[in-house]
């Protein structure tokens, strides 16, 4: 690290960074504001038609969660200008927004959860996670010194995350099976989804693989006629983790990372290889598994089902009908009707009934988010996630080599194909599946995954600019 | 006449979307200004590509071993690699062809082949070009890459 100066500090300072995090803080206060405003007239303290004095307005204690997360963007910012002043000014206010809504939303549905459930601290827990995130955040992109570390031990990471979920695998097969997810680790209070980390590692040994045989992957090994033979023996490697990867998350019966995987691959395979053959044929090999799942399990067949259920028609269900709409069903169409109530600018935090729904605060927190904040707020937050996205796809653009390149654009991926199968999932399009929408669902081990993969993505973009300044 | 609460909640409600698009269109504005500045830098003259001095055209593709058509025609660069790795100035995608192949250079007019440990080898006028040694040629001189011809045009 270069030396510290004050003079310096203030020239390289992230302006930027931190006047694009005003806004996001202002909202954050007052949704909090609005929360604990919410919550007084719910409880009957106040009249909603009595009129607004200072006796009433919440005191700042109430604001604690939020000035301390508003603290640590701060220091975060601080900590970025002193140590890695050029790298990307943009992440940091967008994660750091939605990780704020994603505390916010963990706050008002805890205490609200139905009965067996409820759950006061979930939102302090949810805040004590992100803290946890930024600390991981801090520690991968200070520790990540070379990426060559990460490239040359590519086997390493994919074995140690094969690993660890057949580690849950053989845990949960001993346990029961009649629980909703499976790939959960638990270590003393310690809730770990070993999954969250193997997604990374996989992208890794993905990167790393891919970028070291880009020729051969690219030409495709042999021609005959006009048939394309792919070279198998370079693409073996690749599948046989991918095989895996696939057999463990059938073991455990996690569909959705099943799918989340699968679409890493995708994307990886035509970003090495430029090829759109090895997508349509991945493809079609997809919906054959897909095809042969739906046959095999009973739980995907009923996933499926969800999607063709007719909810618009509800007057004239027949019994059979009504029966999934209380039983199998529930979630989805109370879903559905949480969002429907939310119209065009929701309910506003705190006064809409998104606990109807089961499991909302994780699987399910795209409907919660669309009844308090409405349509015009879950908008704005996919815009967020798009713009999220661009960054990365950004940074990898800019990335100096194949294993960087890469390995920022599989990293941005996963948040983009985690976005569209569980937000797809939640509104019908797809079948519903247990994966998080990344930095608002409550959990502890996504969190700390995404911002891993913040961590990295910031650590390629650094290093770019300062080869583009030792070229310059 | 006081605040009411329900309308203060509303107000909040409606505030908090015009924050959330004026957080997007902040962003959205710092992006393209991001944008802006990229471009000014790759439309400065330093950092442009390096000039065309020459060019090369197919004539021979073997029957149709390689996918090349005779007529192609590839830019010259006063340095020019080419290979079937990505890094190559030229990028040729053929069996017969090594990752790094052959480096064509440039100087004061004067061309030279120079071959760089290929396989299938590289020839200028069917004279094959010995390891990392530049062999010098001419406008109109035919080189072959492995098994494809090329004709060099200045």
């Amino acid at each position: 690290m270069h030396r510290f100066s004050f003079r310096n500090a203030i020239r390289q300072y992230r302006w930027q960074e931190l006047v694009l995090l005003i806004i996001p803080f202002m909202i954050l206060l007052l949704e909090m504001t609005q929360l604990l405003l919410a919550r007084l007239v719910h409880a009957g303290t106040v009249n909603g038609t009595a009129s607004l004095n200072v006796k009433n307005l919440p005191t700042i204690e109430g604001l604690i969660p939020v000035l301390g997360l508003i603290g640590v963007l701060i220091a975060v910012n601080i900590l970025l200008s002193v140590f890695f002043p050029k790298t990307d000014q943009v992440l940091l206010p967008l994660v750091g927004l939605l990780s704020g809504i994603g505390v916010l939303m963990a706050l008002r549905i805890g205490p609200n959860l139905l009965p067996p459930f409820t759950d006061p601290a979930l939102g302090t827990r949810q805040l004590i996670w992100v803290m946890l995130g930024f600390i991981a955040f801090l520690i991968t992109i200070f520790g990540l010194r070379s990426m060559d570390w990460l490239r040359r031990n590519y086997y390493l990471w994919a074995i140690l995350g094969i690993v660890m979920v057949g580690i849950t695998l053989v845990h949960s097969l001993r346990s029961n099976l009649n629980s909703p997810t499976h790939d959960q680790l638990n270590i003393g209070p310690l809730n770990l989804q070993p999954s969250e980390l193997l997604k990374i590692f996989l992208v890794i040994f993905f990167a790393a693989y891919l970028s070291k045989n880009i020729d051969a992957v690219a030409e495709g090994g042999m021609r005959i006629g006009p048939l394309h033979i792919p070279p198998f023996n370079k693409l073996g490697p690749i599948a046989l983790m991918l095989g895996l990867a696939l057999l463990l998350f059938l073991g455990i019966r996690e569909l959705g990372l099943a799918l989340l995987i699968y679409g890493i691959f995708l994307v990886m395979i035509y970003l090495g290889s430029g090829k759109i053959s090895y997508v349509i044929a991945s493809l079609v090999i997809f919906v054959l598994l897909g095809f042969i799942g739906y046959k095999l399990f009973g739980y995907v067949r009923l996933r499926f089902e969800a999607v063709t259920f007719d909810v618009l028609d509800w007057q004239n269900w027949t019994p059979a009908q009504q029966q999934f709409a209380t039983g199998d069903g529930l979630q989805i169409v109370q879903g559905l009707i949480a969002l429907s109530s939310g119209g065009i600018i929701g309910s506003g935090l705190g006064l809409g009934h998104p606990t109807f729904v089961p499991v909302v605060q994780s699987d399910m927190i795209f409907t919660a988010l669309g009844e308090e904040l409405g349509l015009a707020g879950l908008f704005a937050i996919i815009g967020i996630y798009l713009l999220i996205i661009y960054r990365g796809f950004r940074i990898a653009i800019e990335a100096s080599d194949a294993f960087n390149q890469l390995l920022a654009a599989g990293l941005t991926s996963i948040f983009a194909i985690q976005t569209i199968i569980i937000a797809a999932g939640n509104m019908k399009l797809l079948p519903l599946t247990g994966i998080p929408l990344p930095f608002l669902s409550y959990g502890g081990s996504s969190i700390i995954a995404n911002y891993i993969i913040i961590g990295i993505l910031l650590r390629i973009s650094h290093n770019t600019a300062r080869e583009r300044q030792g070229l310059a | 006449m006081p605040l009411q609460l329900d309308v203060f909640l509303l107000i909040l409600r409606l505030l908090l979307i015009v924050l959330l698009y004026l957080f997007l269109m902040q962003v959205v504005i710092a992006i393209t200004r991001d944008l802006k500045k990229t471009a000014a830098v790759s439309a400065n003259p330093e950092n442009r590509a390096p000039p065309v001095v020459g060019h090369m055209i197919v004539v021979d593709n073997a029957d149709g071993i390689s996918s090349l058509s005779p007529g192609m025609s590839f830019d010259l660069a006063p340095i020019t690699s080419i290979g079937r790795g990505p890094t190559n100035t030229i990028q040729l995608t053929d069996n017969f062809i090594s990752s790094e192949h052959s480096l064509i250079e440039n100087h004061n007019g004067i061309w030279y082949v120079r071959d760089v440990n290929s396989k299938y080898g590289t020839y200028v006028n069917n004279q094959p070009a010995p390891a990392n040694k530049p062999l010098p040629a001419k406008p109109g001189d035919i080189v072959k890459i492995g098994f494809i011809s090329f004709k060099l045009v200045q």
